[in-house]
């Protein structure tokens, strides 16, 4: 296809406005997309201080007014807010007559626009599923989880294509929905290694100091601190870890099971080899990022494990449970350590196999980083998902739309 | 003249009647048929008729809600919404992508009424028969404020605003405060009802005069 593709992405967050991972996400596939050859125009939630309308990195982003009124509830907001979104993406097409070639909706928040849109204009919708209801939930409890549900069924419904970032989410997207096996599109989730690429390791002997001595070896995790990110296991690995090697082992994130973690380090008399440094801005994260020795996934429930990726952008090796997204992210021995899920003697381990031997970890770190500059690129995927696009509107030029 | 081609969008219509605006809609649609209008109904489909039928020449096109469960009227309106502009614009790229104008019965609609203006440059009228205020007694709950701000939007993008007696022209007018020649009174029970109406519908068909 020699003309180019005109994609209007449809998602609740994109930076300034970061919830969750849904906005980086866009942002990183919509300016890959741009260099690709793909026009791309983001229609998103306002937020304070950012522009109704701006030009960021060959993306034009649209800000819309998300609804300020009170809401009786969350999603009754997210469906008044996909009013004004609709509204105004749809006075964006029809300001530019019309020639846009698809719609692409990130999750149920923005299902009604892109639904709705695809309607009028009779242009195909494609939908990447982040997440589900039934998976946040862990099962569909209430009337207010089910409408959700139903939401999210109705988008997977509606689109030409639906896209999860690993092999784990098909089949639990295809399993909640009920989706035919040629509608569910694998496109991984990638990682910037450039961002790590600007710091260097030897500057940050300073940096490093803040959080352990320099004898110790940095075990980091990073994520929420709820049940389903196995911290507690972590903690319960820490004293068998510390029979064998000098470790700090710092915990990055909040969540509601911050307060008992950090009670269950006390009561084990290991408060002072266990750091909670909270929430970090960026650079933090990064910067700690490349500093550990080790980085640890112990998750007992993980769609993706973005972490994972960054840890092993970040030149660091990675111990992950054998779960869920993180299986298919490492190769044992070969681009990080698969311990069992939910027991601390194996995750301690993994930990200990790591830290123990140098070329092992050497080993690991440099294919981990490799394989993350292959596969989980976001050139890569922006291609992947432009031969998507392609696949689509080459599938509805013989269509009764066409 | 040239036939028109009228989209009426209401959430009640026989065999389906909540309330009195059942009746009056389906009134309507008969006497624009007899008036030589084109005249399509866009409603909820109750499960007690087909999904779409042509009854003394009113072409009805009942939806059915994609999302079955709900916590509440508001949100189970809200994704009804895309069913009627899926319904309408099955209409509009059936009928040669021309349809003249969208009257919109209250505000369940209104969303949809919008993003067909919007995105096909179908004005619309936006007609009242009775406002959240009322129904609510002057309530102001989130609920209660999310519904106004529907109507207030369906207002703001009308073309025109059609009410049916004095008292409720001068309501809109109190509530959201739009100027005055913006709502046109018709009474159902006057004998210039249908005149008006169609001379109304020919002042707003196939042109969007507000921004």
């Amino acid at each position: 296809m020699t003309r180019e593709l005109t994609v209007i992405m449809l998602t609740w967050e994109f930076p300034p406005r970061i919830i969750g991972g849904i906005s980086p996400h866009v942002y990183y596939l919509s300016k890959s997309l741009a260099r690709n050859n793909v026009k791309v125009y983001v229609v998103t939630c306002d937020f304070p201080g950012a522009p109704q309308h701006e030009i960021v990195d060959g993306v034009e982003v649209f800000r819309i007014d998300s609804y300020k009124n009170p809401s009786p509830d969350f999603a009754t907001w997210v469906y008044l807010m996909n009013v004004n979104m609709q509204k105004e993406a749809a006075a964006l097409v029809n300001s530019l007559g019309g020639k846009v070639d698809v719609f692409h909706a990130h999750d149920w928040l923005v299902a009604n626009a892109g639904i709705g849109l695809k309607h009028v204009f009779r242009k195909p919708l494609l939908v990447t599923i982040h997440s589900t209801e039934i998976g946040r939930r862990n099962g569909i409890h209430f009337d207010y989880e089910r409408m959700i549900h139903e939401t999210e069924a109705w988008l997977t419904y509606e689109a030409w294509k639906v896209i999860c970032c690993s092999d784990y989410m098909v089949s639990h997207v295809r399993w909640a929905f009920g989706l035919p096996e040629d509608k569910v599109v694998m496109i991984p989730n990638g990682v910037n290694a450039e961002e790590y690429a600007k710091t260097e390791k030897d500057h940050l002997s300073r940096f490093r100091g803040k959080f352990a001595l320099p004898e110790e070896k940095i075990v980091l995790f990073v994520g929420r601190l709820v049940y389903e990110k196995g911290v507690h296991v972590l903690i319960n690995a820490v004293p068998k870890v510390l029979e064998k090697v000098k470790a700090k082992f710092i915990i990055v994130g909040n969540g509601y099971m911050k307060e008992q973690l950090s009670n269950l380090v006390k009561n084990m008399g290991l408060a002072h080899k266990v750091l909670f440094t909270g929430f970090v801005d960026d650079e933090t994260l990064r910067k700690l990022q490349k500093c550990a020795d080790v980085s640890v996934a112990p998750s007992l429930f993980e769609p993706f494990g973005i972490v994972a990726l960054e840890a092993m952008a970040a030149k660091t090796p990675v111990v992950v449970s054998d779960t869920g997204g993180l299986s298919e992210i490492v190769e044992h021995d070969v681009t990080g350590v698969k311990v069992y899920a939910n027991n601390p003697d194996s995750l301690a381990w993994g930990i200990t196999r790591v830290l123990l031997n140098d070329a092992y970890a050497n080993r690991i770190k440099t294919n981990a980083y490799e394989k993350v500059q292959e596969k989980y690129n976001w050139n890569k995927i922006a291609q992947r998902t432009k031969a998507v696009y392609e696949a689509v509107l080459n599938e509805c030029s013989k269509s009764v739309w066409a | 003249m040239k036939v028109m081609r009228v989209i009426l969008f209401s959430w009640e219509y026989p065999p389906r009647i909540v309330g009195q605006l059942a009746d009056y809609v389906k009134e309507l649609a008969v006497q624009l048929v007899k008036n030589n209008v084109e005249t399509y109904v866009v409603t909820y489909h109750d499960f007690l008729t087909g999904q779409r039928d042509e009854l003394e020449g009113v072409k009805t096109y009942r939806v059915t809600n994609p999302v079955r469960t709900h916590i509440g009227v508001l949100t189970w309106v809200l994704t009804l919404n895309q069913e009627v502009e899926r319904a309408a614009a099955n209409i509009y790229y059936n009928a040669s992508k021309q349809v003249d104008l969208i009257d919109a019965h209250d505000w369940h609609f209104i969303p949809a009424a919008v993003t067909l203006k919007k995105a096909l440059n179908i004005p619309f009228i936006y007609s009242v028969e009775s406002l959240e205020d009322q129904r609510s007694h002057g309530a102001d709950s989130p609920f209660n404020m999310a519904i106004r701000s529907i109507e207030r939007l369906g207002m703001h993008e009308a073309e025109k605003i059609l009410a049916k007696s004095e008292w409720m022209r001068n309501e809109v007018f109190r509530i959201y405060k739009v100027p005055l020649e913006k709502v046109k009174v018709i009474s159902p029970k006057s004998t210039n009802w249908m005149t008006d109406v169609l001379e109304t519908y020919r002042s707003v068909a196939g042109g969007i005069i507000s921004k």
